[in-house]
């Protein structure tokens, strides 16, 4: 496997951002063409989606009908909260929803087909899958933040559209390395589906403030299990402009190690994979 | 039909669960993470309230309901939309609906083994640990008995709802899509992400008399003795409401479920 890989990049030794471009335009074509003929199921699903976020507006509703503010956070900023990581959440919805399956493939075999292409295994396999519905929770995450943008009165100048991007894209690369790094457990557990399962519920709290937490359940959410970065620390970036926190600052750096630790670990359970071959 | 067959699938799925035994340890151990942080979140929301009782609810009460809340949905979450999908697309089901049993009660037999389990494993010591903990703060008496009633009642109310999902599925072939919306439907109506005793009253009328109430919010106010149910005649509309949806849920997931079997298309197997 490896020494075919290295002849294949000696053979080709441009392999840039325009090659896997033009690859990943190929096989979303095909993605989307084989989930067109299930018109039923988008629809259903894209309905689902917006159901989840529906109702995790209500439950705000209810909670600010009955209190007026959470550790010192208004309805308002909760609500930025909750937009900011909607859309923090859609990339690893759209782009990386193929973990999902990583289980199923790996268990049966049919994992094997991705080791023998002459490019990137991750991103071959992640690739495969785009979902469509993610944009749905994009579509009501920024309807959401716009909401609260208003209400709460930030002006809009170049640099906060700035931050916004930035912080945006560094919250997203977290919920990223959380998902990749579970999925890449079944690499070693057998039938390992449930610590998705728990990641994905954990994320739930990512769009409270995580300030709420304390001792050491605050250093594991931030450091170890890192939703705290999924809204709370990047949106403090835009809510708290004059007062920004150090770890805010630290966030993209850590969204991109935290990143490329678990594509190391992904790549480490896909050789592993090789070596036992099945 | 006798008992003896039934307790056989039971024996089989107390079995099949003990056999992911890591996957259960983690599985409680991610729970109680998942309760401390629960518990943090409510304990920041009343800090900031400024008064001990919102609602009739004190933060021992919240706590209690959304804990306990969270073992029931542990032990009450089944997969059978996601078994029968599977089921559905490899072919298995044929095999399922050839064997000499109803094909409903094979699946909710089949299920009791890892309900067995889950409850000894999740929600007991759950219950346990919490009784420990408030010290006193969830009566026991009379209320220990209806509130195993009520569970059994919730158990069946919530297979009914899984098989009419499971069934629609049929028909749609979508499954996540399908799954997705019974889960946010549940967990919002029956009180299991917020107690249903903070919902505004014009919409918790009409949320009262649905039946996902039936599943989280009545077992868990006969326990703890809220509104009204520390009397029989607080706990008996109560349980009329569970029986009730038990009883339309059954009759109408089965006459559906019979009429929907003959439009099985199963591709290969």
């Amino acid at each position: 496997m490896n020494e075919s890989a290295s002849v294949n990049t000696l053979k080709k030794p441009r392999r840039g951002f325009g090659f896997y471009a033009r690859i990943y335009r190929k096989i979303l074509v095909q993605d989307l063409k084989s989930k067109m003929s299930y018109r039923a199921d988008f629809v259903i699903s894209t309905i689902g989606m917006i159901m989840t976020n529906l109702s995790g507006f209500v439950t705000f509703l209810i909670l600010f009908k009955n209190f007026p503010s959470i550790n010192g956070w208004d309805y308002h900023h909760m609500l930025f909260l909750y937009g900011f990581s909607l859309i923090a959440l859609t990339p690893v919805q759209c782009f990386f929803d193929n973990n999902w399956n990583l289980r199923f493939q790996v268990q049966s075999g049919d994992f094997i087909k991705y080791c023998f292409r002459p490019i990137n295994v991750f991103f071959y396999f992640m690739s495969e899958v785009f979902d469509v519905k993610g944009l749905g929770q994009l579509a009501f995450g920024i309807g959401t933040l716009v909401y609260a943008w208003v209400h709460i009165g930030i002006p809009v100048t170049p640099l906060v559209m700035l931050k916004l991007v930035l912080f945006l894209l560094t919250a997203s690369l977290f919920m990223i390395a959380i998902m990749n790094a579970a999925a890449a457990t079944c690499f070693w557990i057998v039938g390992s589906g449930y610590v998705m399962v728990i990641m994905f519920r954990f994320k739930d709290f990512a769009k409270y403030p995580s300030n709420i937490f304390h001792g050491v359940f605050r250093i594991l959410f931030t450091f170890v299990i890192p939703i705290a970065f999924v809204a709370y620390y990047p949106s403090l970036s835009i809510l708290e402009a004059d007062n920004i926190p150090v770890l805010t600052w630290c966030a993209p750096a850590l969204g991109v190690l935290f990143f490329y630790l678990s594509y190391k670990f992904w790549m480490l359970g896909v050789r592993k994979y090789d070596f036992t071959g099945s | 039909m006798n008992l003896r067959k039934r307790l056989a699938l039971t024996r089989a799925g107390i079995m099949e669960s003990l056999q992911y035994r890591l996957g259960t340890a983690v599985t409680l151990f991610a729970n109680l993470i998942y309760l401390v942080l629960v518990y943090f979140l409510w304990r920041a929301i009343y800090d900031s309230a400024g008064t001990d009782v919102v609602n009739g609810m004190t933060f021992t009460d919240t706590m209690i309901y959304l804990i306990l809340a969270t073992a029931l949905f542990n032990f009450l979450e089944m997969f059978v939309v996601w078994d029968m999908s599977r089921s559905i697309q490899s072919g298995k089901i044929i095999l399922d609906l050839l064997k000499p049993m109803k094909f409903r009660s094979y699946t909710f037999w089949s299920y009791s083994g890892s309900h067995v389990v889950l409850f000894t494993l999740t929600f007991i010591p759950t219950f346990v640990v919490v009784m420990i903990v408030t010290n006193g703060a969830i009566p026991m008496g009379i209320n220990l008995l209806y509130f195993a009633i009520a569970t059994v009642i919730a158990l069946v109310v919530n297979f009914s709802m899984e098989m009419i999902v499971a069934t629609i599925c049929l028909y749609t072939e979508s499954t996540w899509g399908i799954n997705i919306v019974k889960e946010t439907i549940v967990l919002l109506l029956s009180g299991a992400s917020i107690p249903l005793a903070f919902f505004p009253d014009g919409f918790k009328t009409v949320v009262d008399y649905l039946p996902f109430r039936a599943v989280y919010d009545i077992p868990l106010t006969i326990l703890l003795e809220k509104n009204g149910a520390d009397t029989i005649e607080g706990i008996l509309p109560m349980f009329g409401l569970q029986l009730a949806w038990a009883l339309i849920l059954t009759v109408a997931g089965t006459l559906f479920w019979n009429h929907a079997v003959r439009k099985i298309t199963v591709n290969g197997g």
